[in-house]
């Protein structure tokens, strides 16, 4: 993607429709370069992007996997390890992603407010605060809508092991509808034992037939039903039917489907799924490669505890060097893996892969060798396609407390995110309020220097 | 300015040139109650703008389809196969209206409305488990008020004027014992600016919080008006020692009557949205004076917001869509009726049982929801009744009332974690489809579920369901009278004679499988899955 080679001016519309919508007209801060920006990245429709999101609940240690402090003593034990850029150093438990680090752009200086897990879970996740009654869609709804397609075999946003729970609302489609709503696999329940078979839990539930209903006996039942929606849409038309037959024919065509293969991990070599890593979120990112080859354009993959659905795993308050050495164990095999086999048949370039949790951890050690709750200056990264990788944005002081160069807010790395997949950050999307929202938050300024 | 509008709108409630609509009949036939009175000038009403739209409504609904209507929309479920013979071989002319009567008076119209303002009053709390600890005492609370049938004027009051007092506070670790409507502060996160848009969207339907920030966009609304609306709720706060949300001690300062309006040294003092400036009383929550504005009669945006949002519960539309968006650029579709149903609300003591009684007995209310001619097609002119989306809730109970499933009580409403039921994970399933109700979606998991899902497949196997068992083993009943009452539980009427033949015959050939038994197995399957039953009409 070209960015500021060329200083187009938006159209008048475009100009127009912004300065008379709503709540917007008063929010504005776009420069022109960042209309411009925006444009471009509109008008490039033959980018066929895909994003896949790797959402680690409970807030990850930034101090102890990408900006490490190693000679202070909020440092920690670990050691900074060289990787395969010269002058960035990470985490000795990610020595895979070490060797791939000309795929990353590690930005250490996000700096938010909040630090509770419901509603920095919600402001991570959406790119809003919750506000009143604006449902505000999850990130994978708005963009899947972008960059999908309304008739592919596999829906356009599919949802690995989501912990819910704490602010289920920050995983759902909001004022999108269910239209947009993520096919959702995997357990993220924190009760032990559910877990226990994860492979069993990433496939697609009620894909197949109740027991003992043979397939001709299910083309019976569609016939039938076939005909009394035929019936009720002649007498009754409108949404609803209209909406209730497009399901279940996608519905359908997903039970019969080819593609709906994505979800048999089986038929890929031991070795490569040993790469991953046997653990739900290893064979996540496997499903998620697999669900990107076919079409689909947003898959999250939830990393809530070593053992699969634990919940916020890395909401590491006691024992926190132990725990983190274990969640890197189950993180670095399957996010390194998935550069390496996304490289492989060339879907790099054109995937982008965003890690990011609610918020960072203290700097300083408590008393319980753990860290808690820290918003202030923490770190995510952008690896794959659409950025530049193999560099460091922003800089946290030597304590790790402050963000010393550069802040990022929330609607900048979100932003940032949707030019490298080609989405316009300022669209507006019309609410439940009946007040338009746009894709990100109208001040964001997009780091430029991360875009490809 | 906006206060002077807001005064002028109170002043002069419809905008339509009077004489514009029919007078009211003043000769009341002897005997005749009010509600029925209120009934015929619903459909005056609604008709004199059916002639100026030149629409043709449907034809009215016939019995089996009002009592199916009218028990989802009071009962929230469709009715037993028993009361459905009960009601269709009822020979009284007054039928309809002793229907209802039995509806509002069974327990049913209890769970369902706490359910139903529960939902309207705490919707955070469908989505955000921080703060559903607060639903199960919110939900008594309502019940009881419910029970006692509570003027809305009374139980607004309450809810206003509710003292914020660690001692009351509901207890996420014992949520069953409160009843008391203190969650409605928790829900709001206890901050003034929460509590004033959702006070204002729910008791007056105006969306002032676009205000909260900058002066409103669409309206009149002044950044000024907000804070000072929300200065009513300055004192009520958090104690901020401590971070674990809607759980800490919660209390009012009552010295504290002023806000200071974020990013500006300009402090504002309780001012009501008209811009009345009530005298504060020394040692009294500034709330009390705000719901003795709220509920006053000068203040009819009240009866309005009211009669309009139980309009829509039970049209899908508002008279003002959406229904808590009063705005000059929303006008109603019949300011003259949404007046005059505000009127009789007054003067029935804000009682919705009389609304309901009212909106149930219109013919438009009657209507057919079949699409008979073009005109209908506009919802809006209310010319045929809407397809209306089902809650999650009515949903599930509807199945359970089909199929003969039944799940105790004691699994419902429990909180959060806890919850493992197949209610709640069909609620989960099935939420989200609380809005839009006359557009809403069905989702691919909500049809996977709905046609693979074990819930389902237990309630449409020969094994586990009541009412497949039952009809497909009674020995003495012919194929035609086994899909018939396949269709009464279902759909709640007795299958056309063009669809019994073609279903008889698909029954007798046993279907895919040869076998009758499981071909009828298939014909509840699809009814089940079908429009018909997944929507009210």
């Amino acid at each position: 993607m070209k960015i500021n080679t060329r200083s187009s001016s938006p159209s008048l519309s475009r100009r127009d429709w912004l300065r008379l919508s709503a709540c917007g007209a008063f929010g504005v801060s776009m420069s022109g370069w960042l209309a411009a920006l925006a444009e471009e990245a509109a008008d490039s429709k033959e980018r066929r992007r895909s994003c896949i999101l790797l959402w680690m609940a409970g807030g990850p240690s930034q101090m102890d996997t990408f900006d490490l402090k190693p000679d202070h003593e909020n440092g920690g034990p670990y050691a900074a390890i060289d990787t395969s850029v010269p002058g960035i150093q990470i985490s000795e438990h990610l020595p895979k992603l070490a060797m791939q680090t000309e795929h990353c752009a590690i930005i250490r200086s996000l700096a938010t407010k909040e630090g509770d897990h419901a509603r920095a879970t919600y402001l991570l996740r959406t790119g809003y605060l919750p506000q009143g009654p604006v449902q505000y869609p999850t990130l994978g709804s708005v963009w899947s809508r972008e960059l999908g397609n309304d008739g592919s075999e596999l829906p356009n946003f599919v949802s690995v092991a989501p912990y819910r729970i704490l602010s289920p609302a920050a995983f759902g489609p909001g004022f999108l509808g269910p239209k947009y709503a993520p096919l959702v696999v995997g357990d993220g329940n924190p009760f032990p034992g559910r877990n226990a078979d994860y492979e069993k839990a990433l496939q697609v539930k009620n894909l197949a037939a109740p027991a003992g209903v043979a397939p001709e006996q299910t083309d019976a039942r569609l016939a039938l039903l076939g005909e009394f929606e035929t019936d009720f849409a002649s007498r009754h038309p409108g949404v609803p039917p209209t909406s209730h037959r497009a399901a279940y024919l996608q519905a359908v065509r997903m039970m019969r489907s080819e593609a709906v293969k994505a979800f048999d991990l089986a038929q890929e070599p031991d070795a490569l799924r040993d790469a991953y890593g046997r653990n739900q979120f290893g064979q996540g990112c496997l499903l998620a490669r697999r669900l990107i080859e076919r079409g689909v354009p947003f898959v999250e993959v939830s990393l809530n505890g070593v053992q699969g659905g634990q919940g916020l795993g890395w909401d590491t308050h006691m024992d926190n060097f132990e725990q983190v050495k274990r969640l890197s164990g189950v993180l670095d095999p399957a996010w390194a893996t998935l550069l390496e086999d996304l490289a492989t048949r060339g879907l790099l370039d054109s995937t982008l892969i965003v890690w990011m949790g609610e918020f960072g951890r203290t700097p300083k050690i408590t008393n319980n060798t753990g860290r808690d709750h820290f918003p202030a200056a923490w770190t995510t990264v952008l690896s794959g396609g659409g950025i530049r990788g193999g560099q460091v944005v922003g800089k946290t002081s030597p304590d790790g407390m402050t963000v010393a160069d550069r802040p990022v807010a929330v609607g900048d790395f979100l932003a940032t995110a949707c030019l490298a997949l080609g989405i316009d950050p300022m669209k507006q999307n019309a609410s439940n309020v009946g007040r338009p929202i746009r894709i990100a938050d109208p001040e964001a300024k997009p780091i430029e220097e991360l875009l490809a | 300015m906006a206060a002077g509008l807001f005064a002028a709108i109170l002043l002069h409630r419809s905008d339509a040139p009077a004489g514009e609509a029919p007078a009211t009949e003043t000769t009341a036939p002897a005997g005749q109650d009010d509600a029925r009175l209120l009934a015929r000038r619903i459909d005056e009403l609604i008709a004199f703008r059916w002639k100026a739209a030149q629409a043709v409504p449907a034809p009215p609904a016939d019995d089996a389809a009002f009592i199916r209507r009218v028990s989802l929309d009071i009962a929230g479920k469709i009715p037993t196969v028993s009361e459905l013979h009960e009601f269709l071989d009822d020979s009284s002319p007054e039928k309809r209206q002793n229907l209802v009567e039995r509806l509002l008076d069974g327990p049913a119209y209890i769970m369902h409305f706490a359910n139903v303002w529960r939902s309207v009053m705490l919707p955070e709390a469908d989505s955000d488990r921080d703060i559903q600890f607060v639903i199960p005492g919110f939900e008594a609370w309502l019940r009881k008020q419910l029970t006692a049938n509570t003027g809305f004027d009374v139980l607004v009051r309450e809810i206003l004027t509710v003292p914020v007092d660690p001692r009351l506070a509901t207890n996420p670790f014992q949520p069953q014992s409160d009843v008391t409507p203190v969650g409605f502060y928790q829900a709001k996160q206890l901050k003034p600016e929460n509590l004033a848009a959702g006070t204002a969207r729910m008791f007056l339907g105006v969306r002032i919080e676009c205000a909260q920030c900058h002066d409103h966009p669409f309206d009149d609304w002044k950044r000024e008006q907000f804070w000072g609306y929300a200065a009513f709720f300055a004192g009520v706060e958090r104690d901020q020692n401590g971070d674990k949300g809607a759980l800490d001690a919660i209390r009012e300062m009552f010295g504290r009557r002023e806000l200071t309006i974020p990013g500006t040294e300009k402090k504002v003092v309780p001012t009501h949205l008209d811009g009345a400036q009530p005298q504060l009383k020394f040692r009294d929550s500034p709330r009390n004076l705000l719901a003795d504005w709220m509920i006053s009669s000068g203040n009819s945006y009240f009866a309005r917001t009211a009669v309009n949002r139980l309009w829509g519960q039970f049209f899908g539309v508002g008279i003002v869509n959406p229904v808590d968006d009063f705005t000059a650029d929303n006008p109603p579709s019949h300011p003259e009726l949404l007046d005059e149903l505000a009127r009789e609300f007054v003067v029935h003591k804000f009682d919705f049982k009389f609304l309901i009684r009212a909106i149930t007995a219109s013919r438009t209310y009657q209507l057919s929801s079949r699409q008979t001619d073009k005109s209908q097609e506009n919802p809006r002119l209310f010319a045929r009744m809407a397809l209306k989306g089902l809650s999650p809730e009515q949903l599930f109970d509807s199945i359970g009332q089909a199929t003969g499933y039944y799940e105790p009580y004691a699994n419902r409403n429990n909180v959060g974690m806890m919850n493992t039921g197949a209610r709640e994970d069909f609620v989960q399933m099935f939420d989200n489809r609380r809005d839009s109700v006359i557009e809403q979606h069905t989702t691919i998991l909500q049809a996977l579920s709905m046609m693979n899902g074990q819930f389902i497949s237990d309630a449409t196997g020969l094994e586990k369901s009541a009412t497949l068992s039952a009809v497909a083993d009674f020995p003495l009943m012919t194929t035609g009278e086994r899909i018939e009452a396949l269709y009464l539980a279902a759909f709640s009427r007795k299958p056309r004679e063009d669809e019994l033949e073609k279903l008889v015959k698909y029954v007798d050939a046993g279907g895919a499988a040869k076998d009758p038994k499981k071909a009828l197995s298939d014909v509840f399957w699809a009814l089940l899955n079908s429009s018909e039953f997944l929507f009210n009409r």
